[in-house]
């Protein structure tokens, strides 16, 4: 292969980590909108919070003395889920669901007194200088050939893919297969009349709340080992990115989200090899205008039936 | 009638009374010390807090100044330019005219206008952007060199010891980064070493693979960064997974131990620009073991800047014998001073007259040890 097109795999497998992540956190802006139709402004929010609690059990572990490397992962993971869903979960029943019915304006205006609530808190129980952890997972494979250019992954490369993978297909399956994962969808086509079939709808309003945390928890867990460090800050802009692969792909899809993260990340990657890379999120922000110019609905969206 | 005598006598008690709140109001003297108490920077605020009450306190120790005692009134300006100009607001409506501080480059020049427009002496122990003396200002002066100073020193050692084949300039953006990172890479261009790349982070952004790539592929072996550690740490961190091990330097912003608990061993040998370590010179040896005992960390490279600054404030006050910041504006002009980051001078613009960089390597562990020239 010649260098040119080494160093352009190497800017792909780049972008398509930081993809997979904008990926995982824009499932929760686009079920949430899928079903209620609002944008959860928070939800970046509950993404920092995820890596938070991962970074606080990792580093209580290793001091604790647990040395082996998957006990600490699969812990840390299982508390920053369970947390963060927990979070998910209480932002709805506290700020959005007493709003329900209303003006659409209100909950979006909730949503982002909740986020700022949020980091400002955070900040305040854990300090805002940012938190540092070393390296669990380094090394990675090469190859190519190392005089003309040498292409890197790394193993925290590899474990976002195949993560990212795994919780994307067992939510498809979720979503498709399941009972409760039926109901979604119907709630997301008519609620009203989900509701007058017997279905607690708040429930299911809930559980996409959850499901989203959850997912965004794992990005937390991803991230915060891929980067070693983390402070109260970094739920806006991932938050920011994240939506705006949402609404890339089409805010309410599912299968639009994924592809918008990824089209994102890689978008962004490519950028910054070919110009300054102080031009990446210009890019990225103008390939969003330039999309909802010609396909106002996103990349996969549906567009808006009139209900009648 | 005993009413009446009641009364007088509670009278007489507040009038006392306010008599002596006000004296005692007389006997203290106000001095505001600004800068971040919260934020990503915050730990730079503490080092510039720790020197100024040290030095606050060691001269009510000595019996204060003119007969009044000192006393520090921290103000958080979390290093934001807004919050910064409303600091400086607060602090004139407090009533205090004289400042320690701001700390970051960005926020001490907008609050450097309101100091003087309002009387108030202002000197910062941390700000290095060459702008903020280049107003013409009566009132504002530093205890730390410039940052030009700083990238010439950088740029002079670089062109006569590194001697790097392909060179890259990056930066945050910010006054302070890419204030620094131009010099230095003017001055290189002017002695023939042209920058292969001269490009721009994101301040805040964790992802720099992308850039990490690009260095890569262009082969560069030595970089120049110019902004704080926060980014500078991720970026060793992840060039060392990535194998791209290039000699990187840095200016005093990057000085921190955070750095290390960001980078790790990609830390080592990181070259920088700092302050002389006033900590480790002889004359300074008492006042060391005073914030040891303190439990504070004399090492910060703003700590005696800061100390230095109150130091000359009050010598200016003990000589005039008046508190008001013009005439003592006059005295530190015209005046040389020993503090205890040597002995000390200021130009007409409130600069110092000799510069205080010198050239360290960083060590994984967080120490730095002064690189032989």
């Amino acid at each position: 292969m010649t260098e040119t097109s080494l160093y352009v795999l190497q800017q792909l497998i780049n972008g398509l980590t930081i993809g997979s992540t904008y990926a995982l956190i824009a499932i929760g802006y686009t079920m949430v909108y899928g079903i209620i139709g609002m944008i959860n402004f928070a939800h970046g929010e509950v993404y920092m919070i995820g890596t938070y609690t991962a970074f606080i059990t990792i580093i209580g572990l290793l001091t604790m003395g647990v040395g082996s490397l998957p006990i600490i992962l699969l812990l840390a993971l299982m508390t920053a889920v369970i947390i963060s869903s927990t979070y998910g979960y209480a932002i709805e029943r506290v700020a959005y669901r007493p709003l329900r019915g209303g003006p659409r304006l209100i909950p979006l205006i909730t949503a982002i007194g909740m986020s700022i609530f949020l980091q400002n808190y955070i900040r305040l129980a854990q300090g805002s200088r940012d938190l540092a952890m070393p390296a669990l997972i380094s090394g990675g494979i090469e190859f190519g050939d190392p005089a003309v250019f040498e292409v890197s992954i790394s193993w925290m490369q590899l474990i976002i893919w195949v993560v990212t993978f795994i919780s994307m297909t067992a939510l498809a399956l979720f979503i498709s297969r399941s009972r409760l994962g039926r109901a979604c969808r119907a709630c997301a086509q008519d609620r009203g009349m989900t509701n007058l079939l017997g279905i607690d709808t708040n429930r299911i309003i809930a559980l996409t709340f959850i499901i989203g945390a959850a997912l965004a928890a794992v990005a937390g867990l991803l991230l915060g080992l891929y980067y070693g460090t983390i402070n109260p800050y970094i739920g806006f802009m991932a938050g920011l990115k994240a939506f705006t692969a949402a609404v890339l792909g089409g805010i309410g899809s599912i299968p639009g989200a994924m592809l918008g993260g990824l089209i994102l990340g890689v978008t962004e990657a490519l950028t910054a090899a070919f110009f300054p890379s102080e031009y990446k999120d210009v890019v990225a922000f103008s390939l969003l205008v330039l999309i909802l110019l010609f396909r106002p609905t996103g990349l996969l969206g549906k567009p808006e039936v009139e209900k009648v | 009638m005993t009413k009446k005598a009641t009364f007088g006598k509670t009278l007489v008690a507040a009038g006392t009374l306010m008599a002596a709140i006000t004296a005692a109001h007389a006997d203290t003297l106000k001095i505001g010390i600004a800068g971040p108490v919260t934020g990503p920077v915050a730990q730079y605020g503490d080092m510039q807090k720790i020197g100024a009450m040290m030095a606050i306190d060691k001269i009510n120790e000595a019996g204060g100044v003119n007969g009044m005692t000192l006393e520090g009134v921290i103000y958080d300006d979390a290093c934001d330019p807004k919050q910064a100009v409303a600091v400086a607001n607060r602090i004139v409506n407090d009533d205090i005219r004289h400042v320690i501080g701001h700390l970051c480059s960005s926020s001490t020049e907008p609050a450097s206008d309101i100091y003087e427009e309002e009387g108030v002496m202002m000197i910062t122990a941390a700000s290095t952007s060459p702008s903020i003396t280049e107003k013409g200002y009566e009132l504002i002066f530093r205890t730390i060199g410039l940052d030009s100073l700083q990238g010439t020193l950088a740029a002079d050692y670089i062109k006569d010891k590194i001697k790097p084949q392909r060179l890259a300039v990056i930066h945050d953006k910010q006054q302070y980064g890419e204030g620094l990172a131009t010099t230095v890479k003017e001055i290189l261009g002017d002695a023939g070493i042209e920058s292969v790349m001269f490009e721009g982070v994101t301040p805040g952004d964790k992802d720099f693979s992308a850039l990490i790539a690009k260095l890569k592929r262009n082969n560069i072996d030595f970089v120049y960064y110019g902004g704080y550690h926060p980014e500078l740490g991720l970026i060793l961190r992840q060039s060392r997974e990535k194998g791209f091990d290039a000699a990187f330097m840095g200016p005093e912003g990057v000085v921190n131990s955070d750095l290390a608990a960001i980078a790790g061993d990609a830390m080592e040998g990181v070259l920088a620009t700092a302050p002389k370590s006033f900590d480790q010179s002889p004359e300074n040896a008492a006042l060391v073991e005073a914030f040891k005992e303190r439990n504070e960390d004399p090492s910060g490279p703003f700590v005696f800047p800061a100390y230095s600054a109150i130091q000359v404030m009050t010598e200016a006050m003990d000589a005039t014998g008046k508190t008001d910041p013009f005439e003592l504006a006059e005295h530190l002009r015209a005046n040389r001073f020993d503090t205890t980051i040597g002995e000390i001078g200021f130009d007409a613009k409130g600069d110092l007259t000799e510069p205080t960089f010198e050239i360290y390597t960083l060590h994984a562990d967080g120490s730095k040890t002064p690189v032989s020239k």
